[in-house]
């Protein structure tokens, strides 16, 4: 039974990670820029759902709605801001902050430093065996699934995705083929943003709402795209999975304390050994 | 064209505009920080300083809005009754920001630039730690702290008007072996406030014939507790006796609750949870939740409820006033000072610290209180309450006033 509570906690805190951790990989694959609002946009989605579920509205209402009002700010933010950064990789690292810094006060002004709730749509566990599983975690981890297939499908099925991939690897000949790379580029940030936004959205029953939520992401994602490597849809979801699964399983070990630094430690020793990235060894 | 002519008085007025609208907005956002609340009226004396050092923004600021408040509310109380000595009450109100490195910038310029009197203030332990000496012994200036916290503070000139792990756990941890079980599990935030309050905790628990199950210590914003909710339920785990405050906190009572704890008969129990504690999770996942501090809506004496019904009136019920907070411990700590200026006849430290050291409230939040003399701590009533329903029932009240044991010898 232990053994399946234990796959079921990786399992879970892995969903939440490859979600986050898709998004950021998406844009920093694509522009080469680390987006460091994104833990910003995380919290953008949660606050979306809360926002719904004060005015009495349905809360999955507001998970639908999460992933399309982060889409639609992120947008906004590539076209004032961030497409002036794709030159400047460092420059972006700053900027981002500075904009995900401005977004995660302005949100705390707004929730006056105080931490809410919000309920799930599913609400309590459902019986295995005498194990008690949350139904709302499991609906998370099959979202989880579906939002990366559709995503895989997205980039490697469709004409969007053809272009997407075109941009990324070679901008110049996309450019000169009549791909408008500016359009794709506000597509791609957008569709990253979106991507935290609804992880965002469908993380906040679980944990609670409150100005510094997206900050632990931020890092352990930052992380898992360094592990997966960048420019890679699969990389990032492996390095994902890989820092999730290793944060809920390593506190089943050792104590929790020591288990936050070693994560970073192993990553770190991954990162030395495969700086391409998790998959290279299978991609080449 | 006309209009994109810069020397057109219109753009020139509009660049203008925007420019000093820029430097109010800067003005506003940067600088500040403090606020200075004068005395309404013609006084002709000098006023007495009264510093406020609390965290208005950052992860501690739900603690210390009310904190600022009450405050706030106290001395425009005592001013409207003809200050003290004469003289009336200014408050300077400094932000601390869950900051202990920027704290200390705002109390040395309290302590030096401002010359207040007291200072009142810190909510955390670790922010207590970083002021203390900047107040006391390099400021020369009295000091009282609000907050429940972990006891040992024994420092000169360093009042502590919130409850000790005495005062928690006494009379609190039997109740729980009596409603919960003898199986105890220690799930803390790694700082220094749950590893001594856990030590006396243990203590009690094996004294009173319980067993610690397990102790675990998690970073502060941790968020995956899986582990720990797996061990606890594997365990039999009868009372789990929590320490991880937010925002990990959340996150285990959720986890908690999904496994099913409270509803296959555990007992959830939390000494810093109050009515304003309960808005972190939604009130099904804390059902049963037991807490034990110095006063709770729920106790209803009618000087509380009038407190209550007077600060709800001057500032709603987002943050409201509780003990968890150290709300309680920054009204007592207050009026106690203010009794003890009135009885040295005097601001200055040795002699209301002299005063202080034997001070009493007849009356307040929960019952009265008095300084234990020689230890600087006060004895008050507890009172041991569960949530029901997002509300707390009062189950068990002290039998009159509880002693902080703290800093007994010297």
């Amino acid at each position: 039974m232990t053994a399946v509570a234990f796959l079921f906690d990786v399992l879970a805190y892995s969903a939440v990670f490859v979600l986050v951790g898709l998004g950021l990989g998406i844009i920093a694959s694509m522009m080469g820029i680390f987006n460091f609002a994104h833990g910003e946009f995380v919290l953008l989605g949660a606050y979306t759902v809360y926002l719904f579920e004060q005015h009495g509205l349905p809360v999955w209402c507001g998970m639908l709605a999460a992933p399309l009002v982060v889409a639609l700010v992120g947008l906004l933010l590539e076209r004032i801001a961030i497409r002036r950064f794709y030159a400047t990789p460092v420059v972006a690292m700053l900027g981002t902050y500075a904009i995900g810094l401005s977004l995660r006060e302005g949100v705390r002004t707004l929730l006056a430093g105080q931490f809410y709730n919000v309920t799930a749509p599913l609400v309590g566990s459902f019986a295995l065996g005498e194990l008690s599983v949350s139904r709302w975690r499991t609906a998370v981890i099959l979202i989880t699934l579906l939002v990366m297939l559709g995503c895989y499908a997205l980039l490697t099925q469709t004409r969007m995705g053809l272009q997407v991939r075109a941009a990324l690897e070679n901008p110049a000949l996309a450019r000169a083929s009549g791909i408008s790379t500016a359009r794709v580029y506000a597509a791609t940030f957008a569709f990253g943003a979106g991507l935290a936004g609804l992880a965002g959205g469908l993380m906040v029953p679980i944990y609670s709402l409150s100005a510094d939520m997206g900050v632990p992401f931020l890092i352990k994602s930052f992380l898992a795209v360094m592990l997966g490597g960048m420019g890679s849809f699969d990389g990032a979801v492996a390095g994902s999975a890989l820092v999730g699964g290793s944060s809920a399983a390593l506190p089943w070990f050792i104590k929790p304390v020591v288990a936050d630094v070693l994560v970073f430690l192993i990553a770190i020793a991954i990162v030395k050994l495969r700086p391409d990235g998790l998959l290279s060894h299978w991609r080449r | 064209m006309a209009e994109r002519n810069g020397s057109d008085p219109q753009s020139l007025a509009r660049r203008m505009f925007l420019e000093r609208a820029g430097l109010l907005g800067g003005t506003v956002a940067v600088g500040g920080g403090s606020y200075l609340l004068n005395p309404k009226g013609a006084w002709a004396a000098d006023p007495i300083r009264v510093g406020i050092a609390t965290d208005l923004t950052g992860p501690i600021s739900w603690g210390g809005v009310p904190n600022a408040n009450v405050a706030r509310m106290v001395i425009e109380d005592i001013n409207a009754a003809g200050g003290l000595l004469g003289r009336p009450l200014q408050m300077i109100l400094e932000d601390t920001a869950t900051n202990e490195a920027f704290a200390v910038t705002k109390v040395r310029k309290l302590v030096q630039k401002d010359k207040v009197d007291v200072v009142f203030g810190g909510i955390t332990s670790s922010m207590r730690n970083a002021i203390k000496d900047t107040i006391v012994n390099r400021g020369k200036t009295l000091y009282i702290y609000p907050q429940l916290y972990e006891g040992r503070e024994c420092t000169p000139y360093l009042f502590c008007t919130g409850p000790t792990p005495a005062q928690q756990c006494d009379t609190f941890i039997p109740w729980l072996i009596k409603n919960g079980g003898k199986k105890f599990y220690l799930p803390s935030a790694d700082y220094v406030w749950p590893h001594v309050l856990n030590e006396y905790a243990r203590k009690t628990i094996e004294k009173h014939g319980g067993e610690v199950v397990g102790e675990e210590y998690f970073p502060v914003d941790h968020n995956e507790y899986s582990a720990t909710v797996n061990k606890i339920m594997s365990s039999g785990v009868n009372v789990v006796f929590n320490t991880t405050i937010s925002p990990g906190v959340a996150a285990l009572f959720k986890q908690l609750s999904d496994a099913g704890f409270s509803k296959k008969g555990g007992r959830l129990a939390c000494v810093y949870y109050d009515e304003n504690a309960l808005n972190i999770t939604s009130a099904n996942e804390v059902e049963g939740l037991a807490s034990c501090l110095d006063y709770f809506k729920a106790v209803n004496d009618p000087y509380g409820a009038k407190l209550q019904e007077k600060y709800t009136k001057l500032y709603g019920t987002k943050n409201s006033f509780t003990a968890g907070s150290g709300s309680t411990g920054m009204y007592r700590g207050i009026r106690l000072w203010a009794e003890s200026v009135k009885e040295a006849r005097s601001v200055k430290r040795e002699e209301v610290a002299a005063a202080l050291d034997h001070a009493k409230l007849l009356d307040g939040p929960g019952g009265p209180c008095e300084m234990v003399p020689g230890t600087r701590h006060v004895k008050m009533n507890m009172y041991t309450a569960v949530a029901k329903g997002g509300k707390y029932e009062i189950v068990e009240k002290s039998n009159g006033a509880v002693l902080p044991g703290e800093c007994l010898k010297s």
